[in-house]
């Protein structure tokens, strides 16, 4: 598509990916199964995150507020009103993003810094009002629990989370190729000059804000019946929010390719510490992990594979 | 009524003096450091591994858990801070990697579960028709004891007038003969040192947890964002409205909504009027 | 003939500092006019009241007869309005292309996700303001001031507004590329560009301006040829050097 600028190793890339994706199943496991499909959750939550906070700069540090509305939102219909999957998560994914709408948007109106603080007070919010607002719905502080299964099984569900995400990650690139995304990009580096060359960037803000939610909405409906019960501690917790965004760093923010390195690194290697720290203490290597790359490349791995990749070009001319 | 009122000012004397740490580093900076609710999980955790794990008199727990913040910030300052230079949105993601890491150690050290801590002064008194422990008593005498001579430092000496130039303007101050590399890492120090003293009273007020940081961190940084950025009587004033807020409501309403209400109170504002209510002017 | 630009009776307040003093001035269309002061005159401030940065405190601003002080920024530009900057600002990340991109693209989400590029175009204008086709691809930050400065320019046209306000354009420029800019600017308003500058480059100024005016601390002095301004005896007083 010329719109796109798309070339042949673009799709050879993509074709090879989801090559390797869906073949899966067959080179390893149940148990590396079940870590790649939460990793597949990671990816789409860091995804979601991308989008917005990636892009543009403005660190929404709530995003698990969104994932959480929409858990929230498909346990609610399913299990207090008995109402079908094929609707209830489409109707949490409206949800999540009327919701972020309502909260979020007069947010995104105000200096990046307060942005982030504000986003991280609806997320402390959520964590505070949920077990207390209707208990009858949202189960209080035990949540809830027993959800309909969407799948049987380490496979099927490998192949609905990796499906999802590999539609979701397509979706993002592409559209994030299109000057949409270049706008985006802009106004992460200086949101006074996109005004200054007349595109409205609360609009622009907005949009980034609508998608990303939605994908955080779906994404959060989907883990919630993938987990089977919903808690607040697990939703609304700035250790979610932490995964999110050193997954989006370590791979390079605003690449969309990157947060899912990112999350598929991230969660490799937290599995790997399991047996050594089985609690949060894990995040402890992580996070210095973490700190330290970003200090010295902001851009993360992509920035890096970009590199070797130039440096590869160059050699050969 | 007498029991809200002065529940209300224990509470709010608290608050502000963590908001005071949060306000030193915050108007030099301007972006948000996460990190700072680190000096107050830290700081409540050396106390307790002073004070009740190897059984040190209380004043060394206090003292030792000052020092660790005062050091932590200063380490922070020259490890994060300054080679970042200024960069927002890269201040505000290490100090949350920061902060999370420090959670992460605690856990390690200490483990998962809360703990409660022992009380720094055994007992009830009653004053004025209300109850109160004597903890909680001598943790807001110590705040208001903290919060008046931090405000005599900085009004008063040298050091704490270079530190106010150089919140207001980094580079006429130097101009002006300040060393703002010095001065900002004397900002730091103060800054980590009250957040662990803040750390130390707010562990004995409720619990001591890994996660016990992220609620006081919105709340000062509310405090100071809404009392306007440099203006300690203002960060005073608006300590004291959410101190209240949140005793009324558990006393009125419902223990739960505690939290809820602050909350709002910090979202609503800060969307509606960002600039604070007291604060100097900011082009 | 229709007023490009009608200013009236504009005060800029901050505090007590007076930056913009009950100024009035009119532009008309195709005119251009050159705005002179000292350092801190104000100009900047002008600019940015046009251009719906700055609020001002009193005073009616008008563009090709309608009032825009309610509209934002991108609104003003949408009808007709751009400014460049006198510290440029440009996207340090994106390419020269890119950069001229942002300042082409349509405000309207359909056609920003649906729509192509004009590569041709951001090819032309990149080379109106003096870009050989082989610094297109190279990022915003490898760029010296004074190509950052032409990048700025080229943004700035491809908005497509009609009235220019350029703010210290040649700072920093050789000669050749003033030359460059100066012969851009003439063939811009033989097709009916609208132009007001600042420059503390007069020389090179006084080719490109139909009439002058001259502010001090956000005051008119004086308003007319060029030469006459210059003339003045408050503006030699103010500007040239004799305060």
């Amino acid at each position: 598509m010329r719109t796109l600028d798309l070339r042949p190793h673009h799709l050879v890339l993509w074709a090879a990916f989801i090559a390797l994706m869906l073949l899966m199943p067959q080179m390893v496991g149940n148990g590396t199964l079940r870590t790649m499909i939460f990793a597949c959750y990671l990816a789409m939550f860091a995804i979601s995150w991308d989008i917005l906070s990636g892009r543009t700069g403005y660190l929404s540090f709530g995003h698990p507020f969104l994932i959480g509305i929409g858990a929230y939102t498909t346990g609610i219909l399913t299990r207090r009103y008995g109402i079908p999957v094929e609707a209830s998560i489409p109707i949490a994914v409206l949800v999540t993003m009327a919701g972020g709408l309502i909260i979020l948007l007069p947010a995104l109106r105000i200096k990046g810094s307060y942005f982030a603080l504000v986003t991280l007070a609806v997320m402390e919010l959520m964590l505070q009002l949920v077990p207390v607002i209707r208990p009858d719905l949202t189960g209080g502080t035990r949540g809830i629990s027993r959800l309909p299964a969407l799948t049987r099984g380490a496979e099927n569900g490998y192949y609905l989370a990796a499906g999802l995400m590999l539609a979701v990650a397509l979706f993002a690139w592409l559209l994030m190729r299109t000057r949409l995304g270049t706008a985006l990009w802009a106004i992460g580096m200086n949101e006074e000059s996109v005004r200054g060359s007349g595109l409205s960037t609360t609009r622009l803000k907005s949009f980034a804000f609508l998608v990303s939610a939605g994908i955080a909405g779906l994404a959060g409906a989907f883990y919630a019946h993938y987990l089977g019960s919903i808690t607040p501690r697990s939703f609304f917790d700035i250790n979610i929010l932490f995964q999110i965004i050193v997954a989006v760093l370590i791979g390079g923010a605003g690449t969309i390719i990157g947060p899912i390195i990112g999350a598929f690194f991230m969660v490799f290697l937290l599995e790997w510490l399991r047996p050594y720290m089985p609690g949060t203490e894990r995040f402890f290597v992580y996070g210095s992990i973490a700190l330290v790359l970003y200090m010295y490349q902001p851009k993360g791995i992509m920035a890096i594979v970009e590199t070797i990749v130039s440096k590869m070009k160059g050699s050969r001319a | 009524m007498m029991q809200i009122i002065v529940q209300g000012l224990l509470l709010s004397g608290l608050y502000a003096l963590i908001a005071m740490g949060f306000m030193l580093i915050f108007s030099i900076g301007r972006t948000l450091n996460l990190a700072y609710g680190a000096y107050i999980m830290v700081g409540g955790y050396i106390y307790f591994w002073l004070s009740q794990q190897l059984g040190m008199p209380k004043i060394v727990g206090f003292a030792g858990a000052v020092m660790v913040g005062a050091l932590m910030g200063f380490l922070k300052h020259r490890l994060i801070v300054k080679p970042l230079k200024g960069d927002a949105v890269a201040v505000e993601i290490s100090t949350l990697i920061l902060a999370i890491i420090m959670q992460s150690v605690m856990v390690l050290v200490f483990g998962d579960a809360s703990k409660i801590l022992l009380p720094i002064i055994p007992g009830v008194v009653t004053v004025a028709g209300a109850q109160l422990t004597y903890n909680i008593l001598a943790a807001t005498v110590m705040s208001w004891i903290i919060i008046a001579a931090l405000y005599a430092f900085v009004r008063g000496t040298h050091t704490g007038r270079a530190m106010q130039a150089v919140s207001m303007d980094e580079k006429g101050a130097a101009i002006s003969g300040v060393d703002p590399d010095k001065i900002n890492m004397i900002t730091w120090a103060i800054s980590g040192a009250l957040g662990a003293a803040g750390g130390v009273f707010f562990a004995s007020y409720t619990q001591l947890s890994p996660q016990m940081w992220v609620a006081p961190v919105i709340i000062s940084i509310a405090i100071v964002i809404v009392g306007g950025i440099g203006s300690i009587i203002g960060t005073l004033i608006v300590a004291h409205i959410i101190g209240f807020l949140e005793v009324s409501i558990v006393a009125l309403w419902a223990p739960e909504l505690r939290g809820v209400f602050t909350m709002l109170l910090i979202i609503g504002v800060l969307v509606m009027r960002p600039q604070g209510l007291f604060g100097r002017e900011e082009h | 003939m229709t007023l490009a630009l009608e200013v009236r009776n504009l005060v800029k307040k901050f505090g007590g500092l007076t930056a913009t003093n009950d100024l009035s001035f009119d532009l008309a269309k195709g005119e251009s006019l050159g705005l002179i002061g000292p350092n801190g005159a104000g100009k900047t401030t002008v600019f940015s009241q046009i251009m719906g940065e700055l609020r001002q405190t009193s005073g009616t601003i008008k563009l090709y007869g309608e009032e825009i002080s309610k509209l934002t920024t991108s609104e003003r530009i949408a009808k007709g309005v751009s400014r460049t900057y006198q510290v440029p600002r440009p996207f340090a990340e994106l390419s020269v292309r890119e950069n001229i991109r942002v300042g082409l693209m349509p405000d309207s989400l359909r056609e920003m996700i649906f729509g192509a590029p004009d590569r041709n175009r951001e090819a032309e204008l990149a080379q109106s303001v003096g870009f050989a086709p082989k610094d297109l691809d190279k990022t915003a930050s490898e760029l010296a001031m004074g190509d950052l400065r032409k990048l700025e320019f080229a943004r700035t046209l491809a908005t497509g507004a009609k009235l220019l306000l350029l703010d210290e354009v040649f700072a920093g420029l050789t000669s050749g590329e003033i030359g460059m800019i100066a012969e851009l600017i003439q063939d811009l308003r033989q097709r009916g560009f609208t132009f007001l500058m600042v420059s503390h480059d007069l020389p090179a100024m006084e080719p490109l301006v139909d009439r002058a005016i001259a502010i001090e601390r956000g005051t008119m002095l004086a308003n007319g040829s060029f030469a006459d301004v210059l003339g003045d005896k408050s503006v030699r007083a103010s500007y040239l050097g004799e305060s």
